[in-house]
């Protein structure tokens, strides 16, 4: 149990020092996505998947939990009997 | 109903399983199916700020038809009857509209699924000899195969198709093909595998089972298929996953005639939180949405963010209305090991998380408790292999075995994961030093092994 890692810290000190200028990545995005979309090679290639593009990937979560119990009950009256 | 007006307060803590309930339970889902077919049946659901909530009226209303049909298994009930006869009447209209008949004629390899509520309404004895012949024709063009599936999905296929015409079917005591490709007649990857894969299982098993209207022969023995069903369960249970986890639960009702103590504990688990919320909810339910929501675009989100895991307990409480197959009032304590569950649950870290279960465990008298050790078994050690703690998951073993509970699939899984390991380090303690002899050679990268690990 010990000897864990936040990542949520890790990640909050990169974002606070400004490691990844997004602006920058939006900004390039913006000039070559057109001529990319259009070129013969696959739309993989975008992504990243066969090239060293950036990738930027939304990992999935994994689900929250549920809402507290007792809330629920209070704020849906509609599915009460 | 007094009992009922008990069971709901807060002052019972106990609650018992009786036909009453699970009656009432099944009368809740189907009275939220018709709210599901009144708000969402005409246009589905489109949420813009969170797309997942998205839902196409084909879904709902394929499903309200199938709950529908579970349903049916207790029409005896009076209560039950005259709802499923309102929630019939209300369906047909877009079970059968021209956007499912333009579906079955435009799409011949989706036929089944665009007619799957139509084949329900049909087998309940709401028939439609006009719809009947569209989909005939459909059935038996050129391209109603022209769709690749995966086995489960082509065991929904077969089984839609054998309630169209049940006194077509062959023999049901042949266990399809299908059936035996699907993840029924493999084991699972109890420890790594996804939600899917337990969405196959669960859904394999239903189509298999036909609701115990017309059951086919499992692929695999009963009690395999039910060890993984508990691992399942597990997982379930410890993710507050009661969506899939409902599901699960249907493999006792519609396999056998007795709860194992574990499935006994989970229903008690899910009609407990059913209980305080007022519905079995799913985390896709947000309270901070709702209260940004007003009006039918606030009942809207609450149907189609709700209505799934309603629906499984209703199908659940369906099938354990079924004679013979209700769960039983109290965890089965035969076989039961003294000490076994604090055994377990020393190894426990529960951290900040409260999960619903062990509120439900802190319930159960001492005996009751040892009888789901396996259970908390399964949870510790998933829990742990989660972590890497690998070192706690060898000396849960080590007790498990000695308690004579580790005879379990994800015990075993777990086992081979541990022998796997020690290859594993063997190899990369090899490559370390063959690196280390190479001037400016990195180390591999090493598996994160927990500190209990690291002491041994």
């Amino acid at each position: 149990m010990s000897n864990r890692v936040n990542h949520q810290e890790i990640v909050k000190r990169l974002l606070d020092a400004k490691v990844v200028d997004f602006s920058a990545i939006g900004k390039t995005f913006a000039e070559i996505g057109p001529s990319l979309a259009l070129a013969d090679e696959p739309w993989e290639g975008w992504c990243g998947t066969m090239r060293g593009f950036i990738r930027i990937l939304v990992v999935n979560p994994g689900l929250p939990g549920v809402e507290n119990l007792g809330a629920l009950r209070g704020a849906t009256g509609e599915l009460q009997k | 109903m007094t009992w009922m007006t008990k069971k709901r307060s807060s002052v019972v803590t106990e609650p018992e399983w009786n036909q009453q309930d699970l009656e009432w339970r099944l009368c809740h889902a189907l009275d939220i199916a018709k709210q599901v077919v009144e708000r969402l049946a005409l246009n589905g659901y489109i949420d813009s700020a969170d797309p997942g909530n998205n839902l196409r009226p084909e879904k709902l209303i394929s499903e309200t038809a199938l709950l529908l049909f579970a349903a049916s298994s207790a029409a005896s009930h009076d209560t039950v009857k005259a709802r499923i006869k309102t929630l019939a009447q209300m369906l047909i209209p877009h079970a059968r509209s021209e956007r499912m008949l333009l579906g079955v004629c435009l799409q011949p390899a989706l036929a089944w699924d665009y007619a799957q509520a139509h084949v329900f309404l049909s087998r309940l004895g709401y028939q439609d000899a006009a719809f009947d012949q569209l989909l005939q024709q459909s059935a038996d063009s050129q391209a109603k195969d022209g769709c690749e599936r995966v086995p489960y999905r082509m065991l929904e296929q077969e089984w839609v198709r054998s309630n169209w015409n049940p006194s077509a079917s062959r023999s049901r005591k042949l266990t399809r093909t299908s059936a035996s490709n699907s993840v029924l007649n493999r084991s699972m990857d109890l420890l790594n595998g996804s939600r899917e894969d337990i969405y196959a299982f669960t859904h394999a098993l239903v189509y298999v089972t036909d609701f115990n209207v017309q059951p086919r022969r499992l692929p695999r023995s009963r009690s395999v298929i039910l060890a993984e069903a508990e691992a399942a369960l597990a997982r379930c249970l410890e993710e507050q996953d009661y969506d899939l986890g409902g599901e699960v639960l249907l493999a006792w009702p519609l396999t056998c005639k007795s709860w194992s103590a574990a499935a006994a504990f989970g229903f008690r688990v899910l009609a407990g939180v059913e209980d305080k919320a007022g519905f079995l909810p799913a985390p896709n339910t947000r309270l901070q949405r709702l209260s940004e929501l007003q009006g039918d675009d606030r009942t809207k989100y609450l149907l189609a963010t709700a209505y799934h895991t309603a629906y499984v307990m209703g199908l659940l409480s369906a099938a354990a209305l079924q004679p013979e197959r209700t769960p039983p009032a109290q965890i089965p304590t035969s076989g039961a090991i003294d000490g076994s569950a604090n055994k377990i649950l020393a190894f426990f870290d529960a951290g900040a998380h409260r999960a619903h279960w062990l509120d439900e465990l802190y319930k159960l008298k001492d005996a009751e408790r040892d009888a789901v050790a396996g259970l908390l078994l399964t949870i510790v050690l998933r829990l742990n292999i989660k972590r890497r703690e690998f070192g706690i998951v060898r000396k849960l073993l080590e007790v498990g075995y000695s308690m004579g509970l580790a005879n379990s699939p994800v015990s075993s899984q777990a086992a081979e994961m541990l022998e796997r390991l020690s290859i594993y380090t063997q190899v990369a303690r090899a490559r370390r030093s063959e690196n280390q002899e190479e001037p400016g050679g990195a180390p591999p990268p090493s598996v994160a092994l927990g500190p209990e690990a690291r002491q041994n």
